[in-house]
């Protein structure tokens, strides 16, 4: 169409490298295998469930840039409904992951029809007000399935080699699970979509002005958010054989908020440093301190007024000045002189 | 030709404040149209309820025969309307690629690219060439991997007028493209203008009148919300009552 003579220069954007993300997923196994050398293996275990966890929120908050309180609940639902397929239908562990997947998706379709039609605050607060509903259905509205305030126990069989009761086998199970959920978050954050997801978080109403529908895409990245919650969650049933109320009460959402906020929002690796982080302190303080829950507050203090980024955002612009003094005195040497911008 | 937009006793109000009042719009294809008129005249408001930014409080949108008063913006956008906005609007946390990514892809996208608009990296090949090819038309290739926000506000313009071009639009609605720019930016602007216009019908808001009367075909002035003249260039400058509205005063350039 618009076919004007230009001379043909370089276009400085990289081709894509696909391999990237296998680098990245060897890094990410390797530095769990690292720390599983000073770490227990439960808690590793518990780690994974938890990064998958806090990325599926990331998708939700860091990318698209709502905030959710109310994400325990897909994790719950999860939890519950992978429970209840090992006990009722069959203790296989693929089917209760599934089934738990199955309700999230379930779940989040119908309540993202509703909540997504809010934003800032009130997207925050409606998604509470839907975990409350769920945290009232597991301890006594639905108490006939979800045994209320006992809790519900249930079991997997071993099937070939998997043995959850084998700590390594969980460990590298949930290991594997991780490295599959950001493989898939990595690879839609990068495509167009990740970058239609990005833009709304910028400006929602202008991404109309270019054709697309905002609703669908945020109601879409509402379900993947939830349905990776609720995979979590359903793991999490595996692995410890018992859910209970707790695991759906949105006071829980606090640890997920602080893991993102912690590692830094928005690049995936924030999520993954900030949970690993999160748990560590939190496991290590809880068993040292009586209130440690204290010593969390001063880190959030500290977190939104010296580290907005967290600590991916902290070192990426580490960095980055690093590198630009290195041009400096490159440039230097060259005999010219670079001038500091902003 | 036919009406490619037209408006029918289109008003929108704010509250007591009529903004735009009963106005009949038509713009015929192929045709390069400007919008004039004071501050605060309804302009924007004009282009917003075109765009379908607002719902009219009164009267009725048509687009390519199609009434399209109820229509959201992307529905609008589909049919093949694109705007700019006043104050310039891009991605600013997006890099200057990614813009045209956002615009271009959109508008290949059918159901077989379902799976790429998913899965593929944004930086395949396939979707920078167009990108490439929108970024050439505006001369801004070499800035391609930067960052919206440490472009300058005439690279963002034309920034905001690649993503508008990449849309491939039948129709164009620019609001005061050439508004806080250098005489240097406001050339190329101009030139870029002169170089498309022939791919579709083009809707311009200006307030610099001389910049633009040789690219447009017809002008249309507004005043306090309602159209008050129309017609070719020449002559509606020379209207008595435009030039009362618009200068305040008689001038003897007729
Ligand atoms: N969203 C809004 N809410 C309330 N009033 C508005 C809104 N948008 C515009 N107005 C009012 O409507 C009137 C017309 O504004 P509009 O922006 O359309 O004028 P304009 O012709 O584009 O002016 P300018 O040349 O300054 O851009 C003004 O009085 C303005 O204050
Ligand atoms: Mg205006």
């Amino acid at each position: 169409m618009h076919n004007i003579a230009v001379h043909q220069q370089s276009f400085p954007v990289q081709p894509a490298q696909r391999f990237l993300v296998f680098r990245d997923m060897a890094i990410i196994a390797a530095a769990f295998l690292a720390l599983s050398l000073f770490t227990p293996l439960y808690w590793l275990t518990d780690f994974a469930v938890m990064c998958i966890l806090v990325l599926s929120f990331d998708l939700l908050y860091g990318y698209m840039g709502h905030l959710s309180f109310g994400h325990m609940l897909y994790f719950g639902a999860g939890a519950y409904m992978a429970s209840l397929a090992l006990l009722h239908l069959a203790p296989n562990p693929f089917l209760a992951i599934l089934a738990g997947l199955v309700c999230g998706a379930a779940l989040s379709a119908v309540v993202g029809f509703v909540v997504v039609r809010t934003s800032g605050a009130a997207f925050a607060l409606v998604n509470l007000a839907f975990n409350q509903i769920g945290y009232w259905l597991a301890l006594s509205g639905l108490q006939d399935y979800t045994h209320g305030e006992d809790g519900l126990p249930s079991s997997v069989e071993a099937l070939w080699f998997l043995d959850f009761r084998q700590a390594p086998v969980a460990f590298g199970f949930m290991l594997v699970c991780l490295l599959l959920v950001f493989w898939l978050l990595k690879t839609l954050t990068a495509s167009p979509y990740g970058i239609v997801v990005r833009s709304i978080k910028e400006n929602e109403d202008r991404v109309k002005f270019l054709g697309y529908n905002t609703f669908r895409y945020k109601w879409l990245t509402f379900v993947i958010s939830s349905t990776l919650a609720a995979f979590a969650g359903s793991l999490y049933a595996l692995v410890k054989g018992f859910v209970a109320p707790s695991d759906v009460n949105p006071l829980e959402n606090t640890r997920i908020i602080f893991s993102v906020l912690i590692g830094g929002a928005g690049n995936l690796y924030g999520a993954l440093v900030g949970s690993v982080a999160f748990e560590m302190i939190s496991n290590l303080l809880a068993t040292t301190i009586a209130r440690w829950e204290m010593i969390l507050g001063l880190m959030l203090l500290a977190l939104v007024f010296w580290f907005r980024r967290g600590i991916t955002g902290y070192a990426y612009q580490l960095y980055l000045d690093r590198s630009y003094e290195r041009l400096v005195k490159f440039a230097q040497g060259m005999g010219l002189s670079l001038r500091r911008q902003k | 030709m036919p009406d490619l937009i037209s408006t029918s006793k289109l008003s929108k109000s704010f509250g007591g404040l009529v903004a735009v009042n009963r106005v009949d719009f038509q713009v015929p294809e192929g045709q390069v149209a400007g919008v004039i008129g004071p501050n605060g005249s309804g302009k924007t408001t004009l282009f917003n309820l075109l765009s379908g930014y607002f719902r009219p409080t009164a009267g009725s949108v048509r687009f390519l025969g199609k009434e399209v008063t109820d229509q959201p913006p992307y529905a609008r956008v589909g049919m093949g309307m694109a705007r700019t906005f006043q104050l310039v609007s891009v991605f600013n946390s997006l890099s200057v690629w990614e813009n045209l990514v956002l615009s271009s892809f959109h508008r290949r996208q059918q159901g077989s690219r379902l799976g790429s608009f998913f899965f593929k990296p944004a930086r395949e090949a396939s979707t920078l060439a167009d990108c490439r090819q929108a970024l050439e038309t505006v001369r801004l290739q070499d800035k391609a991997g930067v960052f919206t926000s440490e472009l300058s506000y005439g690279d963002k313009r034309m920034l905001e007028i690649a993503i508008a071009l990449s849309l491939q639009p039948k129709l164009l609605l620019l609001d005061e493209p050439l508004a806080g720019l250098s005489d240097h930016e406001i050339g190329e602007v101009l030139q870029l203008l002169h170089e498309v216009k022939d791919n579709f019908t083009l809707v311009i808001i200006e307030h610099k009148i001389s910049k633009i009367t040789d690219l447009v075909q017809r002008l249309s002035v507004m005043n306090e919300g309602s159209l008050i003249c129309e017609g070719e260039p020449g002559a509606v400058l020379c209207d008595p009552n435009v030039r009362e509205c618009y200068w305040g005063r008689e001038t003897d350039a007729c």
